[in-house]
């Protein structure tokens, strides 16, 4: 983001660098002729400029203030959780009559796959939602249901990019690393973004989902781990616990305040003494954010934390909403690699997966908002795709499971602004194509990035040649049906 | 005095009524925005929208479809002036027409739609270059000029510091004093080597200290082999070095990658003139005179170069989703690699159509990707593994054949030796069934197992232990299988004896396959349209009048592009190479570049802040014989490089990026010289050279770790010992793009995507936090301080000095000692209050409250700004 004061920087910087120029060359005589243009071009300064998490106030008045972000990575069925086709129940095994792209050759079969499980009206607006999600139904007037998102590149890879980072393309920043450089945290003691992995495997593209790529990695994502130690040198070791390291640290910082005093341009020595002062205090609030013990049972309850089956992402989806509380800008709470992804055997997977998360992920919801928090907070629950309305892997009906599918799936959003109990979208009849108020990831981006008080367009990195935007210029939207 | 805002301001007014009063032309004014936001439909496509290109005023004149586009002195009345204020145009919503260029727009149609010069009657296929972007400053030729005079001439160690000077001068300012000899010795040695010097090497200078003796030490470590594993490194930098293909999640390895990142070290240090560097890079497959499957070593070493080339990301090894897509994404990001390093130039902004902003036609990048299509020619393409090809030499082949001949003997003894066992044994477990049923026995174990009959099937059901075999033998003779094995062993020992199959990464061509290069409409490799010839950027041609580059060489076998490219890039009158790298030099000496974006000489790209010195040394570099170890020595002997760091609130008020060079510039320590020094110190530092990477892994925390994976069911199993391997300098470690090395990670070491133009130092808690806890850092902090102890046996204040000298290379002042043995007092009584510290009952304390005190000192020491900083 260029302030007017960079032109003018930029400008003077110009002007006095050719003004003291000598003309003994064609090259240098281009230069003078070159001055008042120079001047007039709008360019950032390209030298290093100082980024911190300090917060920032974005251009726009926002809704939201900071953002949890429930990852299901693998493709949760939309068919068998969020949108119903009751009928597709009446071909169910028949010949599918139109093309489908199938990833899968040699287990593909064009046997439509009615959903096996019971959708049923929830709440007051009706949502209808699946038997497998018994405690998101308890919280349908809370979310805003997209029945019609869309990627359009069939494979997790890509499609985790285009969602997490705007672009089907590696190498880019993602969103949590975007929203932090924009806005900074409310926190100084600690990460501005946070990634919750879980225990089981790194979703796929591992590290690259809280990746700052070419942002400055200030705003990288900071991993906490799913068990104790949760972040990785956080605690000192024995005998530099308590008072050795107080001690240590009172030293450090008198010898840099020693050494700060032979410069004149220190910025940079003084965020480095700032980030010790962070890492000391983190040490202490990190602790203190990640300690549960300081819950009460109840809502260890509500979130499943006294169960096998939802201990680990119950814990996990409490951690973030302590981590919010205490002005974290950015949570992200990740599956384990692949739990979504639902090849084969899906009528028994499914629910396993549904159980690990639905309580604690409704609970957050409930949670948010009988503290006043979902008001100034997005919740995000969904993956990076949907499936087939046919059937994978046709060996039985126990071991059939349904291939990719990015052309039309279902993701929901609740709090910061986004429309209470609404559906939005649909997808064709046989749920494979969404047809209406499609809402591809870049206009997702730009619609979230308006309810923080940030434009897609105006939000943007100088990187080389170009300035970088996280919709990089796709026909991006904001799809206001999606507003409150 | 006026504050920055206000000095700033009024330059902006000023600068601006320059520009209005002059009156506007097209080329220098108009026809760029225009080229920015709206040639790509008027003007670039065969047909352009509505019937209006937009590339010439006289067809602006007489309009397209919906008539005049432009009236002479009537904005307003303009059609395309209504257009784009209305922003009906461009089209793409997120491609508007900015305020300020809108503005140029009217005031260029109100001053009557000015041209500089008569338009050309009529355009044709040709990419249209017009004067004012040919007289950029990068396209300009480079010329050596005079040296300017100063007024302090007694400020000048060479002309380096006189281009400096000159600008300092008008403004009023001079050099900031020399630093001091230790801090010298500190910056040239980090410099030159990226670690921290040894202790003597600073007494030595601060003993001698002199002028000659600064050349002295110069020379000294340019001579050292860790000179070449310092600037090596940062050419593997641009070149995207990396031991794995990246591309897709799977990342799979590269294990040959490595003889590349042997042969830049090895080029470093000898020295090895940089034109004929660029040359084996780009084409040393063209270069060598033994046959492919007989190479000489210095063959290998040319071919090694080619490396350079296959650096880019290479997904085609594995699954991808659109494997033509892959092909071309590699040759793309080739293509990059080249461009930028070798000419600063953004050339992958023309892929999908004529660049932007730079004159680069969408015809020209197909033009230079031409030059590179008979080694990665995307229809025939070759996969990783294709492209290896074997070091092994005739003589080895004659050597395995025989080796492999002794072998099979005694395959052929082993083979004999076992049937008789077999048989023997047969006969043996024959006789314990009735003799009635022995004929049909013996069929059915002369019998194939699968082809035996159903009686011959029942008798061995029956009588199981009949069904002797080369696996059961063992069950029935341990003694015969035992033997048998030894042969078997023999026989692998005898064939370990082969020479071993090693491979180089390399890129090549097939000669005689030649493919035609076509033009990609919109980059879509589905869409091929003309076919073009090799050649290097028309802009280049058309301002430096360089020879092009043939399609096929008149004396080679393979077409010789690529070797004609490099003598196209190092002839002195391309613009472009020198400067860049020189520029990359420079940048690397001083922290910045003299031109700011060392990846970009073009429009978007900063100016040089000193265009006469880049010159000088440019000239100065092509005149030397592209002696890189000159480049070196002129620049470390200029006053200007040797000043302390600025602390001049004056001159930081007035040049706040400090670009005039009017005192060094704090830097902080790459990843890699963090750790190396942290190795260095402690005493650690395995200096080994070359060779296959150190591995890393994933350590049970999932951090990523120097040492050798061994998983056990998926789950990291138990830690191989890496026997000093993991203490070799970071050059060495294993580049696996999904696996950066923590440490390094965290102190910022890029990603290779593809590859890197410049390090992005950050500041984070991640940092000190590592620091502060670390076990890496308590590690070698422990080190040092048992090394101190070692050197300065019962002396605290000896173990302190030296802890100074070797982690800040500076002697310890009096107060700093004071402090130290206080913090170390308060330390050790904190300490003591601990168990681990205390003797326990008649044991003695398990660890020493003195010794870890020690350790903690040097931990601080290692997380404080002065070690992390260069000054």
């Amino acid at each position: 983001m260029n302030s007017p004061l960079d032109h003018a920087t930029g400008s003077r910087r110009h002007f006095l660098a050719t003004s003291a120029m000598s003309v003994s060359s064609l090259a240098f005589a281009w230069f003078q002729q070159q001055e008042a243009l120079a001047a007039e071009q709008a360019k950032p300064a390209i030298e290093p400029q100082v980024f911190d998490t300090a917060p920032k106030v974005p251009p726009s008045p926002p809704k939201a203030k900071a953002m949890i972000s429930l990852w299901m990575q693998g493709g949760p069925s939309h068919h068998d959780l969020f949108d119903p086709k009751p009928e597709m129940a009446k071909y169910d095994g028949q010949v599918f009559p139109g093309e489908l792209k199938q990833d899968n050759a040699a287990q593909a079969s064009s046997k439509v796959f009615a959903s096996p499980f019971k959708f049923s009206p929830s709440g007051q607006c009706g949502m209808e939602l699946s038997e497998l999600l018994p405690h998101t139904q308890q919280v349908a007037d809370d979310i805003c249901l997209i029945r019609s998102m869309k990627t359009g590149v069939n494979n997790h890879g890509q499609s985790i990019r285009a969602l997490q980072s705007g672009r089907i393309s590696a190498g880019r920043p993602t969103l949590g690393s975007w929203l932090t450089y924009a806005l900074g945290s409310e926190a100084d003691n600690l990460p501005a973004f946070v990634a919750l992995i879980d225990p089981g495997q790194l979703p796929v593209l591992g590290v690259e989902n809280w990746s700052n790529g070419w942002l400055p990695s200030i705003y990288q994502g900071t991993v906490v781990r799913p068990s104790e130690p949760r972040i990785l040198d956080l605690t000192p070791p024995a005998h530099l616990k308590g008072k050795t390291q107080s001690q240590a640290i009172e030293f450090l910082q008198k010898l840099n305040a020693q050494h700060l005093e032979q410069f004149s341009d220190v910025s940079d020595l003084q965020a480095r003494m700032a980030s010790y002062e962070l890492a000391a205090k983190m040490q202490m609030a990190a602790t203190d954010a990640l300690d549960l013990s300081q819950e009460t049972a109840a809502t260890k309850k509500m979130y499943g934390i006294d169960q096998k089956e939802t201990a680990d992402y119950g814990s996990r989806c409490l951690i973030a909403r302590r981590l919010i509380e205490r002005g974290v800008r950015f949570v992200q709470v990740y599956t384990a690699n692949q739990l979504w992804d639902s090849h084969g055997s899906i009528i028994s997977r499914l629910p396993l997966a549904c159980q690990k998360v639905d309580k604690p992920s409704a609970a957050l919801v409930a949670d948010l908002k009988q503290r006043g928090l979902l008001d100034s907070t997005v919740v995000h629950w969904g993956g990076e795709m949907g499936r087939l309305p046919v059937v994978q892997n046709d060996a039985g009906r126990a071991k059939a499971g349904r291939d990719h599918n990015t052309h039309g799936f279902s993701m929901w959003v609740a709090g910061g602004g986004f429309r209470p109990g609404h559906v939005h979208g649909k997808t064709d009849e046989w749920g494979h194509k969404a047809i209406e108020g499609v809402v591809n990831h870049f206009d997702y981006h730009a619609t979230l990035l308006h309810l923080l008080g940030l434009d897609h367009e105006t939000m943007s990195f100088r990187r080389g040649d170009r300035e970088q935007t996280i919709t990089d210029g796709q026909p991006a939207q904001v799809i206001r049906e999606l507003l409150a | 005095m006026m504050s920055r805002g206000i000095v700033a301001a009024l330059l902006f007014v000023l600068s601006g009524t320059c520009a209005a009063q002059a009156e506007p032309h097209f080329e220098s004014d108009v026809r760029g925005i225009f080229k920015k936001h709206c040639f790509h439909c008027h003007g670039e496509e065969e047909h352009p929208e509505g019937g209006l290109d937009l590339r010439l005023v006289r067809w602006m004149l007489t309009g397209g479809d919906s008539g005049a586009a432009i009236i002479a002195g009537q904005p307003a009345d303009s059609l395309l002036y209504q257009r784009l204020e209305s922003h009906e145009m461009p089209p793409d919503e997120s491609k508007q027409i900015s305020p300020a260029e809108l503005a140029v727009v009217k005031q260029w149609i109100a001053a009557g739609a000015k041209t500089a010069r008569p338009e050309p009657t009529t355009l044709g296929d040709e990419y249209l270059i017009t004067a004012e972007e040919r007289a950029h400053w990068s396209f300009q030729p480079i010329q050596r000029p005079a040296v300017p005079a100063v007024q302090h001439a007694e400020d000048v160690a060479n002309p380096i510091d006189a281009f400096l000077l000159t600008k300092l001068e008008q403004h009023g300012h001079r050099f900031s004093p020399q630093a001091t000899p230790e801090k010298l010795v500190r910056r040239l040695t980090l410099d030159l080597h990226g670690l921290s010097p040894e202790t003597k090497l600073v007494a030595e200078f601060q003993a001698s200290g002199g002028e000659a003796d600064w050349s002295k030490l110069v020379d000294k470590l340019l001579a050292s082999s860790h000179y070449g594993e310092r600037w090596g490194r940062h050419w593997l930098d641009v070149a995207g070095y990396a031991d794995s293909e990246g591309y897709s999640d799977i990342d799979a390895e590269r294990p040959h990658a490595w003889r590349y990142r042997d042969y830049v070290i090895r080029a470093f240090n000898d020295n090895k003139p940089f034109d004929r560097f660029i040359a084996e890079q780009l084409a040393g497959d063209e270069l060598i005179t033994s046959p492919l499957n007989d190479l000489s070593p210095d063959d290998v070493e040319l071919l090694s170069a080619t490396g350079f080339l296959r650096m880019a990301p290479d997904g085609t090894g594995g699954a991808v989703d659109d494997v033509n897509m892959a092909r071309n994404d590699t040759i793309a990001d080739t293509v990059h690699i080249v461009s930028s390093s070798l000419m600063a130039m953004t050339l992958s902004c023309a892929q999908c159509h004529d660049h932007r902003y730079d004159p680069i036609s969408h015809a020209d990048y197909f033009r230079f990707r031409a030059i590179f299509e008979p080694a990665l020619d995307w229809q025939k393409w070759k996969r990783p593994n294709q492209r290896l090809v074997s070091l092994n030499t005739e003589a080895d082949r004659k050597a395995a054949a025989k080796i492999e001949a002794e072998a099979k003997l005694i395959d052929a003894a082993v083979a004999e030796k076992r049937a008789e066992f077999i048989q023997a044994t047969f006969d043996e477990q024959l006789a314990k069934v009735p003799a009635e049923l022995h004929e049909l026995a013996r069929a059915a174990h002369a019998a194939a197992a699968a082809k035996r009959t159903t009686e011959q099937k029942a008798i061995f059901q029956k009588y199981p232990h009949l069904n002797v075999t080369a696996g059961s033998l063992y069950l029935y003779n341990r003694k015969a299988a035992d033997e048998l094995k030894k042969m078997g062993e023999e026989a692998a020992k005898v064939r370990a004896a082969k020479p071993k199959q090693q491979y180089v990464r390399a890129l090549t061509e097939v000669p005689g396959q030649v493919p035609t290069t076509r033009l990609f409409y919109r980059g879509d490799y589905a869409q091929p349209k003309q076919e073009l010839q090799p050649a290097g950027l028309t802009v280049v041609r058309e301002s430096a009048g360089l020879a092009e580059i043939p399609a096929q060489s008149s004396h080679l076998p393979t077409t010789g592009r690529r070797l004609a490219l490099a003598e196209y890039l190092t002839d002195a009158k391309h613009p472009l190479t020198a400067r860049a790298i020189v520029n990359r030099v420079w940048m690397h000496h001083f922290g910045v570049g003299l031109v700011t974006t060392p990846n970009d000489f073009g429009v978007l790209g900063e100016l040089p802040t000193h265009p006469e010195l880049l010159d000088w040394l440019a000239a100065e570099f092509i005149e030397s014989g592209w002696d890189m170890k000159h480049l070196h020595r002129l620049i470390l002997s200029s006053n200007a490089w040797r000043q302390q760091v600025r602390n001049n609130p004056a001159l930081q008020e007035l040049d706040p990026d400090n670009h005039w060079y009017g005192g060094a510039r704090l830097r902080r320590l790459e990843a890699e010289v963090i750790r190396d020094s942290l190795l260095a110190i402690s005493g650690e530092l395995n200096p080994q050279q070359f060779g296959p990477p150190v591995p890393v892994m994933p350590d049970t925390v999932g951090r990523i770790v120097v040492g050798k994976e061994n998983l056990n069911a998926g789950r990291p199993g138990a830690v191989i010992d890496m026997q000093g391997e993991d203490l070799r300098r970071s050059i060495y470690v294993q580049v696996r793009r999904s696996r950066p090395l923590s440490l390094m990670e965290t102190f910022d070491q890029p990603t290779m995507s593809p590859n890197c133009d410049q390090r992005r130092p950050s500041t984070n808690a991640t940092q000190s936090l590592l620091m502060l806890n670390s076990e890496q850092l308590i590690h070698r902090s422990r080190k040092i301080a048992t090394r101190l102890i070692q050197e300065r046996p019962d002396d605290q204040q000896q173990q302190l000095e030296l802890a100074w000298r070797l982690i800040y290379c500076r002697p310890m002042a009096a107060a700093e000692l004071a402090d130290a043995q206080a913090f170390i007092q308060q330390l050790v009584e904190s300490l003591a209050s601990q168990p681990a510290y205390q003797p326990q009952g008649d044991k003695p304390a398990a660890k020493s409250a003195e010794e870890e005190a020690l350790a903690v000192l040097c931990q601080v020491l290692l997380s404080s700004n002065e070690f992390l900083y260069v000054q």
